[in-house]
């Protein structure tokens, strides 16, 4: 069984060490740049150009490429087949029986991919990339309430302990006799002797980890203090700025684009 | 340092008290166990003393109870925290979840109550090797084993330098070995930090050879405050579910089959019995 359910891939690389507000503005202006970029091929640039080296610096291409065409494949797929049959009116480039793939369908097809490729590498390499606890302590100390800082990442490895938990109960009441397989509603009946421990002894186990925490002084007032050192320079403060300048210039870009004929 | 004045409590929609007119003070040093029978009340004695009854579970709380000078039924745990440290028996309820090793599970409690960065590393050092941990603060805490965790929610509250630890059956999960780090370590906290102990627990030859008293709880109310080797001997007729030590069982058989004279006191620990059948 994984510790937990983040995708964090630990290295020692230049990528690995930038301060994780650095790389959520790195990915940040991808998504924005992405979206905003006018044009069909211009987000591929962007991945290509910007997103891929990131990925090299950080040692994640393989893993990166790995992960991203999981998810975007099928989405790639789905939107060519709808956009470039279904399209209404347009050119027709190829004839298929009855229907026909139209070229402006084919055109919205590859521009919607490569806006989800660009936000799906950037944030994926930002996940890759960062301790989540390091970026939520980044969070934290920028105003992020600690109380969703905690919801977030004992959510990430508390998961992975909840199915194990499910599996238990489930092998259990298999032991005892439940069948599981047969007709909706025996499968529907079976589910109530493995719902039921189940969320019971979640109720009971929130009861004792809020009393853990309150020993632990979780709701404390006042400030608190962080064991993991985030480490953060002047040049990185520089970057921030400039990616959100850059973020905020491709966001009144494309307005104006679309407000002036 | 702890002053209970005819405390009684009931849990919401019980009819039963949990604790039923409960006086007892406990020095500042002390080691003391509270033993009894499964539902006797000792759990709800130590969720008193760290303030989280009534504070948590609401129900009916009358009577005195002062906890290192403060009214913690009234103030409830947040007036104590950091002083009283709490640890409870099912190891994976206590650990945060929002850290991802050993070591910065243990420095948890320090960020809450504000503690220099400065000052972890050594404060955590201490704290594993005192729970016999070392060589594991890299690992993710759920990676360990059951008696692994329980020593980490052990440490996890012993690194935040409480004046009174009150224990909640900590070795449920442990062997032996475990078991007697444990002891050790709790006993090394009284002498050299004068920490106070109030432990819950069952394993009763380590009740007797390291407490300096325990008390004995029956239906939510104390029937015994005595050494160990007083409180420790009584027949199981006569205290159902408490249980003794296997010396003390080795001593009353070796008694009724007229080994060993009637007026000789029975033993409690090893060394008593070496002594009882030499």
């Amino acid at each position: 069984m994984p510790d937990q359910v983040s995708l964090y891939a630990p290295g020692n690389s230049g990528l690995h060490h930038l301060h994780p507000l650095t790389k959520l503005s790195l990915a940040g202006f991808a998504l924005l740049a992405g979206l905003t970029l006018p044009g069909r091929w211009g987000t591929y640039l962007l991945v290509a150009l910007f997103v891929l080296p990131l990925a090299a610096w950080g040692g994640l291409a393989g893993r990166l490429g790995n992960a991203v065409w999981r998810i975007v494949l099928p989405f790639a797929v789905s939107v060519f087949v709808i956009q470039g049959l279904f399209w209404t009116g347009g050119t027709p480039v190829l004839q298929l029986g009855p229907l026909s793939v139209k070229a402006e369908g084919i055109s919205f097809a590859i521009a919607s991919t490569g806006r989800i490729l660009t936000v799906v590498t950037a944030f994926l390499l930002l996940i890759l990339s960062t301790r989540p606890d390091a970026l939520m302590i980044a969070l934290t100390e920028r105003g992020l309430p600690p109380t969703i800082t905690y919801i977030v990442l004992a959510t990430i490895q508390i998961v992975p302990r909840f199915q194990a938990r499910a599996q238990t109960i489930m092998d259990a009441q298999q032991s005892r006799g439940l069948r599981l397989e047969g007709s909706l509603i025996q499968r529907g009946r079976a589910l109530i002797p493995l719902v039921v421990p189940l969320v019971l002894g979640s109720i009971v186990d929130v009861e004792q980890r809020a009393m853990a925490l309150e020993a632990r002084g979780f709701s404390r007032p006042g400030p608190k203090t962080s064991y993991l050192q985030l480490v953060d320079s002047q040049w990185q403060s520089i970057l921030r700025a400039a990616l959100i300048v850059l973020s905020v210039l491709a966001v009144v870009g494309r307005l104006a684009l679309l407000i002036i004929p | 340092m702890i002053e209970l004045e005819n405390v009684n409590y009931r849990y919401p929609a019980s009819q039963q008290p949990a604790l039923a007119d409960i006086t007892l003070q406990i020095k500042a040093g002390e080691f003391v166990a509270v033993v009894g029978a499964n539902g006797a009340g000792k759990s709800t004695l130590l969720y008193a003393l760290a303030g989280f009854v009534p504070h948590f579970y609401g129900g009916d709380f009358d009577g005195r109870l002062r906890v290192l000078g403060h009214d913690v039924a009234a103030d409830g745990p947040a007036s104590v925290v950091g002083q009283v440290g709490l640890v409870f028996q099912d190891p994976f309820n206590q650990i945060s979840g929002a850290r991802f090793t050993v070591r910065e599970e243990i420095a948890f409690g320090l960020e809450n109550l504000n503690v220099a960065r400065a000052q972890m590393d050594e404060r955590i050092d201490r704290a594993l090797a005192l729970a016999g941990l070392e060589g594991l603060g890299d690992r993710s805490p759920f990676a360990l084993s059951g008696g692994q965790q329980q020593r980490l929610a052990l440490a996890s509250i012993v690194v935040m330098e409480p004046e009174l630890l009150v224990l909640d059956e900590p070795t449920s999960q442990l062997d032996p070995v475990g078991t007697r780090q444990v002891f050790e370590a709790l006993d090394r906290l009284t002498g050299e930090r004068g920490t106070t102990i109030v432990i819950a627990e069952h394993k009763l030859e380590w009740v007797a050879a390291f407490a300096d008293r325990v008390v004995v709880l029956d239906d939510g109310r104390i029937v015994e405050d005595a050494p160990p080797d007083q409180a420790l001997v009584a027949d199981e007729t006569t205290r159902p579910g408490l249980g003794q030590t296997r010396y003390t069982r080795a001593g009353r058989l070796a008694r009724q089959r007229g080994l060993i004279p009637a007026d000789r006191p029975l033993p409690v620990t090893l060394s008593q019995a070496i002594e009882y059948f030499s």
